[in-house]
């Protein structure tokens, strides 16, 4: 048979067509919404005007943050992040051993219930603990003065103390997030093996185990302590009445609480911000370089469970009242609060529903619920669809650009949400007014796609990572071209991974206060700012109301994040 | 059912050769094996058949289509090359069903379902599958998974069939059981079939013809005997169990028919004659084969026959195999390895003497054998 011309199209495959025009794309989306607000940045510390007014560039920004004041400010900033994040991963790990590797009973159910306090939204809990540790007023102050008689008042949340104790309500469940997965899939042959070279079980432990783990450990320990340097809702609700500053509530204060703002001062300060966490990533990267978690191989261990004997309720009620500190404590001052005439006077004759009342009857919080959900909706998905086209293009593909991409949408990363808020504020201003963004409900929708995209990259990435190319390439062999390949298999089976991250960034959306409260204005107020304003007047009882609301919201959510888990880990694993 | 041409195929990643100038023609309802060891290209050479890879050069055709011309630049995507193909970790979609992994070549081809019904069960039929249309896959044994495979690479009826080492993850016996059923459901289909792996006897009991690769090129291709028993370089001869590959000085050359000729030669302390393809000179170097069940041990008095070479030589030890027993001989020329009746013992450090047949004895020029 002789061989003739082929009839096909002298083509190269789509595969090689698509790739140039879908990273422009990616590169044009990604620049606007993270390298132009951190130009943004730059040429707003630079210049000497608030956003859209002639004036001139010079240093004065840098020069006004180089003072005494703001070096008490950066001491601060790391000090107490560095007071949360060593008790927390303590605790964190403790938590995780309980957990993974010893049988203490409802494992499962506890597991849950600790790490709660990380999807509920932080200035709840910083209203709550605001009521609950009010040195005046506050609940656990009167009932200690009613236990003991005494007049004295031994617990005041604005303080050192009460920052750090809030943010560790946090970052105590975000570690043990980040490390129970290494506690559990460890190899427990690695264990075995020295206990059979006669090492005992606590040697064993400080030997084998910790030493495996410290790579893991060491990285969530930074990546908390990068939280912690970036928290804005504790400093703002526990610091600021105390007259303990930190960087982001010194860049919030500028803005907002002087007149005229101070624009230069505070993007100058973004940017010392935005050095210290390079700089703290590059600590990183250099620490953990070369060291990989091979504990993990992801086959379906049952790591060795240490039999605790009757100290297993000890550590039950080790789980438990974390639990009750973090959680129930805050959703029942929350609830208390709601039902009471007044904050702080608790009395029979006092109960009321009017707040509930006034609540539902309040456009403003309707307004308020209406565009968190509406945010959060669209945020959360367009979010995850970007997240899931960029991990696919740096994960799967070897065209030309993937590494630009995955940069870009990791940049975010580094930029603390009241920064990248001060950065999209010069940014939108500065656009044309043809593009009207600036006080709309778009700059929100904007600032949060930014802000979650390193995050559902993170999760598109691993999920792909565990598919192997084989289902892909069997696809195409068998006569499925590139999108019917990626709809029937590719998103077929990275579905779960997607849901699951869209309810974080859901999560993230509802909690987020820091860019929102620099990006509002009348009309596009979120739940969040709709708390904050009603607080600053002195609304607590409201607050309670619409917390309360928020709270059923996140365990609604949290539930079926839940349930698609289990699904997705019963057919997978099957 | 299609030929396959590949003309001069080549790939490289980066400056590194992975294949290099392989020339084959698969035949309609051939079942060819690449058969080499680990790395030596046999899975980037199938996977430019299958439109995975794209060939850095050379020209590929399946039936009277040219698929992938470098030269030309062109290529025709995996899709609509319509093949078949078995992956190694057989690439069951774990969110489908069997019947679902089975119709997905359809589904994509936009079949109706009466049709994919109805082909799906034909299928699922052909490899005894049958029962196990509604399990979603996970659930399935490593064979059970594997048959899935097969059934999803025929069920469309491709031109061509592809299989990466599909036998590699299964346990010995059943490899060997359901090679054979994977044989059979060829032979009926009468389906070209190119199948890659790296265990000799595997290729050897499945194909029509075997392609011996090594470092991106092809040593040999011929029928699976000829493979065996007249390599024409050292590598093939040597990747096929453990021959005894002795150097030696040719003194003689005579054509016996259009594709031997007999040599003689004298070696280290023997001499006699052996076959081979081509002439030699007088006084070339040539490396003989003789392959460990083509030897026997006689005892240290007895002569050989009139057509048998002759090593003198003690027991350096020897291996029990179960079936056969491993003795090894130190002779002058080396070691030399036979295998022996179970039932023999003896004794290390006994004078005994080798013999093999001169048909046994197979000589590989030296120039090619240095490859
Ligand atoms: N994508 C790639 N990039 C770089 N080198 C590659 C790539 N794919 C394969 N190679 C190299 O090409 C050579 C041939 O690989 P190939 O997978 O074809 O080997 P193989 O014969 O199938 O081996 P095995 O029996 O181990 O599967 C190897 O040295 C391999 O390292
Ligand atoms: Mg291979």
């Amino acid at each position: 048979m002789p061989v003739r011309a082929s009839t096909w199209r002298r083509s190269r495959p789509p595969i090689l067509r698509g790739p140039a025009i879908a990273v422009i794309a990616l590169v044009v989306i990604l620049g606007f919404l993270s390298v132009y607000p951190l130009s943004m940045l730059l040429y707003g510390s630079l210049h000497s005007t608030p956003p859209g007014m002639a004036g001139t560039f010079n240093l004065d920004g840098y020069q006004e943050v180089m003072t005494r004041q703001n070096l008490i400010t950066l001491l601060n900033t790391v000090g107490i992040s560095l007071a949360k994040t060593i008790p927390s991963v303590v605790i964190a790990v403790v938590l995780a051993w309980i957990l993974a590797r010893t049988d203490t009973p409802f494992r499962g159910t506890l597991e849950v219930l600790i790490t709660l306090p990380f999807f509920i939204p932080p200035i709840l809990t910083a209203m709550a603990w605001g009521m609950l540790g009010n040195p005046q007023v506050g609940l656990l102050n009167q009932l200690f003065q009613w236990a003991t008689g005494s007049s004295s008042a031994p617990i005041n949340v604005y303080s050192y103390g009460g920052v750090v104790w809030h943010m560790m309500q946090y970052s105590v469940p975000f570690l043990f997030l980040l490390i129970v997965d290494a506690f559990r899939a460890m190899d427990p042959s690695l264990e075995e093996a020295a206990r059979m070279c006669g090492a005992a079980r606590w040697r064993t432990f400080r030997t084998i185990t910790l030493q495996l783990m410290l790579p893991a450990l060491t990285g969530a320990a930074i990546l908390s302590f990068i939280r912690g340097i970036e928290n804005f809702e504790s400093p703002l609700f526990f610091g600021s009445p105390a007259g303990i500053r930190v960087i982001t509530t010194d860049i919030y204060d500028s803005i907002n609480q002087r007149s005229p703002p101070q624009y230069q001062y505070a993007t100058a300060a973004s940017f010392v911000i935005m050095v210290l966490l390079f700089l703290i990533v590059l600590l990183q990267w250099k620490l953990l370089r070369g060291r990989s978690f091979t504990t993990v191989t992801g086959k379906g261990y049952s790591p060795g469970v240490i039999k605790l004997g009757k100290w297993r309720w000890a550590t039950f009620a080790f789980c438990v009242s974390f639990f009750f500190l973090t959680v129930v404590l805050p959703i029942g001052q929350l609830f208390i609060g709601s039902f009471f005439k007044f904050f702080g006077f608790y009395q029979w004759d006092m109960l009321t529903l009017d707040h509930y009342r006034a609540v539902f009857g309040s456009s403003e919080f309707w307004r308020g619920l209406g565009n968190t959900m509406y945010l959060g909706l669209a945020g959360a998905s367009l979010t995850m669809v970007l997240g899931g086209v960029v991990a696919y293009v740096s994960v799967r593909t070897k065209w030309r650009g993937r590494l630009l991409i995955d940069a870009m949408a990791w940049l975010p990363w580094m930029m603390p949400g009241i920064v990248l808020g001060v950065g999209f504020l010069w940014g939108f201003a500065l656009l044309p007014h043809a593009i009207p963004i600036y006080g709309t409900i778009w700059a929100l929708l904007l600032a949060y796609i930014s802000l979650g995209t390193p995050l559902s990259v993170r999760v598109m990435s691993s999920s792909y990572a565990q598919l192997s190319y084989d289902l892909e390439e069997c696809s195409r062999v068998h006569g499925a071209n590139w999108l019917q390949t990626m709809w029937r298999v590719v998103i077929a089976l990275a579905w779960p991974s997607f849901a699951i991250g869209w309810v974080l960034i859901f999560f993230g959306i509802m909690r987020e206060l820091s860019a929102s409260v620099l990006l509002y204005s009348v009309g596009s107020e979120v739940l969040s700012v709709v708390l904050l304003k009603l607080w600053a007047n002195g609304n607590a009882e409201q607050v309670s109301v619409i917390g309360l609301i928020m709270m059923a919201l996140v365990l609604i959510f949290r539930w079926v994040q839940l349930k698609i888990m289990k699904s997705q880990l019963g057919t997978l694993r099957a | 059912m299609s030929s396959v041409t590949l003309e001069n195929i080549s790939k490289s990643f980066g400056d590194f050769n992975a294949v290099s100038g392989v020339d084959l023609r698969v035949s309609e309802g051939e079942f060819v094996t690449l058969l080499g060891p680990s790395g030596c290209g046999k899975t980037t050479t199938l996977r430019m058949v299958a439109g995975l890879e794209q060939n850095t050069g050379g020209r590929i055709s399946i039936g009277s289509d040219v698929v992938s011309d470098a030269a030309r630049g062109l290529f025709v995507p995996s899709e609509r090359r319509q093949l078949g193909m078995v992956f190694q970790s057989y690439a069951i979609w774990p969110h489908l069903t069997v019947f679902e992994n089975v119709a997905y070549p359809l589904r994509v081809r936009r079949r109706p379902s009466a049709e994919i019904g109805e082909r799906v069960s034909k299928a699922l039929l052909l490899v005894e599958m049958e029962g196990f249309a509604q399990r979603p896959a996970p659930a399935l044994s490593g064979g059970q998974q594997q048959r899935v495979a097969i059934a999803r690479a025929l069920v469309s009826e491709p031109k061509v069939l592809l299989l990466d080492e599909p036998l590699s993850n299964l346990d010995a016996k059943l490899r060997l059981q359901m090679g054979e059923e994977f044989r059979a459901i060829q032979k009926r289909l009468g389906m070209t079939t190119i199948y890659v792996t790296h265990d000799q006897s595997e290729a050897m009991a499945l194909s029509d013809r075997v392609v011996v690769m090594e470092r991106g090129k092809i040593q040999q291709i011929g029928a699976p005997e000829e493979i065996y028993r007249f390599p024409t370089k050292r590598t093939v001869a040597a990747f096929f169990g453990t021959p005894n590959l002795l150097d030696a000085e040719v003194e003689g050359c005579e054509r016996l028919d259009g594709r031997r000729v007999r040599l003689d030669v004298v070696g280290k302390g023997w001499r006699g004659s052996c076959e081979a393809a081509d002439e030699a000179r007088p006084g070339e170097v040539v490396t003989v084969m003789v392959r460990p069940e083509d030897t026997r041990i006689v005892m240290a008095d007895s002569g050989a026959g009139e057509q048998e070479l002759k090593w003198s030589g003690h027991i350096a030890h020897t291996t029990y195999r179960g079936a056969i027993r491993s003795v090894v001989v130190q002779t002058e020329n080396g070691r030399l390895t036979v295998d022996a009746a179970a039932s023999c013992n003896y004794a290390i450090g006994d004078n005994v003497n080798v013999v093999a047949h001169r048909r046994a004895a197979w000589a590989i020029r030296k120039d090619e054998a240095l490859i």
